[in-house]
This record gives C-alpha cells, sequence and structure tokens, in this order.
C-alpha cells in the first residue's frame, strides 16, 4: 500500500481494526487518513456506533415479535415428549 | 429442580430466547428450532445447572452453543461466495481512483426509545438483507461478539474470506442504514 490509502483501502482497514490490532504500517497509514478525510473518518465512527447499537443489552429488542403461537405449541409438544421419555 | 421447569422457562424465556435467536439467524424458522434445541439441552443439562446464573442467564448460554451449531450446519449447505460476490456493490461506491462516490452522510441521534426501537428495526432488516454467508459471518461477530479466528474455525473459511466479508457486509449495512432514514444532520 502507498503512503497514504485510497478511501477504499482505507474502509478496509477501517474494518480490519474492528476485528484485530492491525500492524502499525497500517494503524499509521489509516489515522492519517482518517485525520483529513471527513467521509472515512464518518465511516468509522458509524462502524463503532452499529456495533454498539447491536450489541447492547436491549439485544433483544423488546419491540421485536416473539415466537408464534404455533412455535410455541410445536416445542411444548416436543418439551413433553422428552420429559415424557 | 422438577421437570415442570422446562414449560416455565419456555412461558418466560421463551420469546426473549428467540429473539436473541433471530437477530443472530435472519430466519424464524431457524431462530425457533434454537429454542427448541436449548430447552430440549436445557432438560438434560438442568442437574448441571447449580443457580449460580438466573434461569436466563444459563439458557442463554446454552443458546449461544446451539446458534453456532445452526449457523454451521446451514452455512455448509450454502455455497460460500466467490470472491468477486459483491465486488460490484462495492464498486459502485466508489470512484475508479478509490474516492468515496457519494459523501457520506451523518446519521441522526436518535434519543428516545421509540427512536431508538425504530433504528434497532432497520439494523435488524438491513442485516436480514445480506446474502447468507456474509449475514452469518457479520451477526457472529457484531452481534455475538466472537472473534473473527474462531469464526473462521467454526465455518471453515479463510481469515482472507472473512475479511472480505465483514468489509462488504459493514459497507452495505451502513449503505442501507443511510438510505432508510438514518441520515439526518447531527452526531455520529
Amino acid at each position: 500500500m502507498k503512503w497514504m490509502p485510497t478511501c477504499r483501502n482505507a474502509t478496509e482497514l477501517a474494518s480490519r481494526a474492528m476485528d484485530e490490532r492491525l500492524p502499525l504500517s497500517n494503524r499509521m497509514a489509516l489515522r492519517l487518513h482518517l485525520a483529513i478525510c471527513e467521509n472515512c473518518a464518518r465511516f468509522n465512527r458509524q462502524l463503532q456506533e452499529m456495533r454498539r447499537l447491536f450489541r447492547e443489552e436491549t439485544a433483544a429488542n423488546g419491540d421485536a415479535a416473539g415466537l408464534a403461537p404455533e412455535a410455541r405449541r410445536r416445542i411444548e409438544t416436543e418439551l413433553q415428549k422428552k420429559l415424557g421419555s | 429442580m422438577s421437570s415442570l421447569d422446562a414449560h416455565t422457562w419456555l412461558a418466560d424465556h421463551g420469546d426473549y430466547l428467540f429473539r436473541v435467536a433471530r437477530r443472530q439467524l435472519h430466519s424464524d424458522e431457524l431462530a425457533e428450532d434454537a429454542v427448541q434445541e436449548t430447552l430440549l439441552a436445557a432438560i438434560e443439562a438442568q442437574a448441571r445447572y447449580t443457580g449460580d446464573a438466573s434461569p436466563r442467564t444459563w439458557l442463554t448460554g446454552i443458546l449461544k452453543h446451539k446458534i453456532v451449531d445452526l449457523i454451521r450446519r446451514n452455512v455448509r449447505e450454502v455455497e460460500i461466495p466467490r470472491d468477486e460476490d459483491g465486488e460490484e456493490a462495492v464498486d459502485s461506491l466508489f470512484k475508479q481512483d478509490g474516492h468515496w462516490a457519494e459523501p457520506l452522510r451523518p446519521w441522526g441521534n436518535p434519543q428516545t426509545e421509540a427512536e431508538l426501537g425504530q433504528l434497532r428495526r432497520v439494523l435488524d432488516e438491513c442485516a436480514d438483507r445480506l446474502k447468507p454467508v456474509m449475514a452469518q459471518v457479520f451477526s457472529l461477530r457484531e452481534v455475538a461478539g466472537m472473534e473473527t479466528e474462531e469464526i473462521c474455525k467454526e465455518l471453515n473459511i479463510t481469515p482472507t474470506n472473512c475479511w472480505v466479508l465483514l468489509h462488504r457486509a459493514r459497507l452495505f449495512m451502513r449503505q442501507c442504514l443511510e438510505l432508510n432514514g438514518f441520515s439526518k444532520a447531527g452526531a455520529a
């Protein structure tokens, strides 16, 4: 990679940095790019925001639909079978 | 512990377990299977349940394993995308010279429970629209918080494939959120 990554490269680095520690040279290149590129800096913030939202304890989103009545009955029957055996 | 507990677990925690599973499996049927397998496994394991954790925490722990099992079985059935899959979609986001084709709009700053609820719904809908393998890798990483190394091993894909899938999934998710209205002037 050249000394200054393109936006496309920078998004790859920003994404990978969410998963593991980047080698020093990549880390420096990313930091430099984010310092001068508003779009990529925003991309980076939004990745972190997205993770925060997904991992929040309210993960089991209370407004989302729960088990369908048929599924509940089916599971109930399976549990009964298991307990009876 | 009485054998009636399994019915109580279903009544008290069934919806919760389903929502957790639904979010990671992107399918109602698979999520129902996950709940069923969790409760069946819980019946077998209940002698080992010490009561140190709440039933919900204990059941959620079992559920996590069942979700990974289901994803592993399911991913075997779908084809691992070829490298060029999704590349076109990525190409369309950038110009030839590697700059963004369109400026990124900031997301709004949802504060109220209603706004946050709406945002979570859109997040889930966008995640459901990812290609199957991409959705699984993304969810294991971002929702379940598994390490990429572990994900690669579980799904039997190379680390490079994993990073490519995650990068594409994140680009897609960000864009999907922007298109669905989380792009007001404000924070982030």
